[in-house]
């Protein structure tokens, strides 16, 4: 097949839901994969579990991990993609046949990458961040509104069947928390080492320097230098910060942030602490949003996010054991659903209401503990895949987008601010028109 | 005719016995990115590495040597990484073997008396191995008299036989197999079936200890 398809998800619309579509579900897809190092290698594992896709090419400029991905996608599918290093030839030679590219790059070449396909007639999925600038990531949109064509943005997490269970169905439905005063987020890890590579496997220099980096370490570690990716709070932290904008649905007003340098001595700072003030959730309701990562240890457990209510709370992380929801001890009496055992006894949690400790009988018992019911469609998938069927539900004409150009470019502006905030101590402000790409 | 011996893992280890303290290098930890959960399995508990006392002359025999492989076309890296005797833990410093019940095989060069093995699959992330068979034999393609040393396949996925171990969590500690009594062996075959995080097979390092 080669069409195109609807886009829709974020505020505002690209331009690709105004098109008819022709409805072609369940057709052969001609895909390119672009990128194929850690990130790319995820993604491809949930593509190699996905019907009707044709690898039409892979490319990276690291041979050994063209290599790769072409024996992958060779083994497993029994298809043989042509294998590029520059995906200027992948445009040249395939653009014709090709439905769709999936890109998976260091974080600079995302917008020139994209907007040459779309240029080119061809649906892209691309991996956050947009880009390592706020205008790379504008062209994008822009290139997409022009070309017509489909530009989902690997925010995974808005195609999470957990994850909408959890917006839709506890939040909005069921208004489990009651009302959303506070939330909460990091994403802790441990230190790690500077990455390398193996013996005899270096990229040649002149190959480096065409796609503009200065070496192997810098090719390696590209996410901390500037020019090339945004440090933590970019490559983790977007992911989170575009959660808690959709799910309270609304824009932050402010951002204060703070970073720190000091363990790594990098580019960008390997710890960011921020808070985000909302004016208006979709309860109408001030939020105060606390995040922070931390790339220096990985202690109190791991990554997820909270939504703090006065009924209750909600973590839901991409790990489903730090997914759970506690029940406030002093419920809100005019709040309906104050009492959960109906939501367990009809499957919207899952739980015994009664297995607290009866020893701990203090002033501040722990609060009671729930969890998300087993069997959500789709929860046993791996986590990119539900992303990746929506884009190509969407290139097909089956369905929109679920992150789109447009929705991902608000996490953006969110994440640039955060990031300036941290870098010059100052609280910053979020005007309207910082969310929306003009033109 | 085919001989499958399981040597006696309850003998205690090998202490007294000879004069040396086997000295292993343990690589330094540097786990990257988002670990895949571990759901609960019947895992081995953490302890500490097992004192393997052996005679003077023990060495890494297996360093430098040759390596086959069931997949001949690996996914990533080369065969040669798995004695190459690198095993420092970063991302690509491994031998990626394709899906499903795969093995390497190392060609020590002569009989030896082994006395211990170490493997580390993979570093960079916690994971768990599924299937781990290790076999020794003088045969190369290990028909004849063949012994089994380790076996962790609760079952029989990699189809030699199903084991008695418990499954275990490595990182940069590896698995330290003693082999108790000590075995002769030309060639040494370790077996796996992918792992927790996916479907595929890796090998950072493998040490043979013997003389």
């Amino acid at each position: 097949m080669k069409t195109a398809g609807i886009a829709g998800g974020g505020l505002i619309l690209s331009s690709g839901l105004l098109r008819a579509q022709k409805n072609t579900g369940g057709k052969t897809i001609n895909l390119a994969l672009v990128g194929i190092g850690a990130q790319g290698e995820r993604l491809l594992d949930s593509l190699l579990k996905i019907p009707n896709l044709n690898f039409v090419a892979v490319c990276d400029i690291w041979k050994p991990r063209c290599t790769y991905g072409f024996r992958r996608v060779f083994r497993e599918m029994k298809q043989k993609p042509e294998q590029y290093e520059d995906y200027k030839d992948v445009i040249k030679n395939h653009a014709k046949e090709l439905d769709a590219v999936i890109i998976a790059t260091p974080d600079l070449w995302h917008s020139p990458m994209t907007c040459d396909f779309l240029e080119a007639g061809v649906n892209v999925y691309c991996e956050k961040m947009m880009s390592d600038t706020i205008e790379g990531a504008k062209k994008m949109v822009l290139a997409a509104r022009k070309s017509g064509k489909l530009l989902q943005i690997g925010h995974q997490r808005n195609s999470n069947p957990r994850y909408l269970y959890a917006r839709n169905r506890l939040l909005r439905d069921v208004q489990i928390c009651g009302k959303i005063t506070a939330c909460n987020g990091q994403w802790n890890r441990a230190v790690a080492k500077d990455l390398t590579w193996p013996k005899n496997q270096e990229i040649p220099s002149e190959t480096l320097q065409k796609y503009g980096y200065k070496d192997m370490t810098q090719f390696r570690n590209w996410r901390w230098f500037k020019g090339f990716g945004g440090g933590a709070i970019s490559d983790l932290g977007a992911h989170q910060i575009d959660i808690f904008a959709w799910f309270l649905g609304a824009r932050p007003k402010s951002v204060m942030a703070s970073g720190s340098r000091a363990y790594f001595k990098k580019d960008w700072a390997e710890n960011v602490m921020c808070i985000f003030d909302y004016e208006n959730s979709f309860q109408d309701m001030p939020v105060q949003v606390f995040y922070q990562v931390l790339t220096t240890t990985s202690g109190t457990g791991g990554y997820w996010e909270t939504f703090m209510g006065d009924n209750g709370t909600l973590q839901i992380s991409e790990s489903p054991k730090l997914t759970k929801l506690y029940k406030e001890h002093n419920a809100v009496p005019s709040f309906e659903e104050s009492d959960w055992t109906p939501l367990v006894e009809s499957g919207v949690l899952s739980g015994n209401p009664e297995n607290q400790d009866p020893k701990n009988t203090g002033p501040s018992p722990d609060l009671k503990q729930f969890y998300f019911p087993s069997g959500i469609p789709g929860s046993d998938k791996p986590i990119h895949m539900p992303h990746l069927e929506n884009f190509f539900g969407a290139v097909r004409g089956e369905n929109g987008l679920n992150c789109d150009a447009e929705h991902a470019f608000e996490a953006e502006a969110m994440v640039f601010k955060a990031r300036e905030s941290a870098e010059t101590g100052q609280k910053l402000f979020f005007e309207p028109s910082d969310f929306v790409v003009e033109g | 005719m085919k001989r499958i011996a399981m040597v006696l893992m309850l003998l205690p280890p090998l202490v007294g016995l000879y004069s040396k303290t086997l000295e292993i290098e343990v690589p330094k930890a540097n786990i990257i990115g988002t670990p895949a959960p571990i759901k609960s399995m019947n895992l081995e508990p953490k302890a500490p590495r097992p004192k393997i006392e052996v005679p003077d002359g023990v060495t890494n025999v297996a360093l430098g040597k040759p390596v086959t492989s069931s997949d001949d076309f690996p996914l990533f890296g080369e065969l040669s990484f798995v004695t190459d005797g690198d095993k420092v833990a970063m991302e690509g410093n491994n031998v990626e073997l394709y899906s499903g019940p795969q093995w390497v095989q190392i060609d020590l060069g002569k009989e030896c008396d082994i006395y211990a093995i170490a493997v580390w699959h993979f570093m960079t992330q916690e994971r768990v191995y599924f299937g781990v068979v290790v076999e020794l034999s003088n045969d190369p393609d290990f028909r004849e008299n063949v012994v089994a040393v380790y076996n962790n396949d609760i079952d029989n996925s990699s189809k030699r036989g199903k084991g008695e171990s418990l499954q275990y969590v490595e990182a940069n500690e590896g698995k330290v197999i003693v082999v108790n009594p000590p075995q002769k062996a030309r060639y040494v075959r370790l077996y796996s079936n992918g792992n927790h995080a996916n479907d595929k097979n890796h090998y950072v390092e493998v040490e043979v200890y013997g003389k």
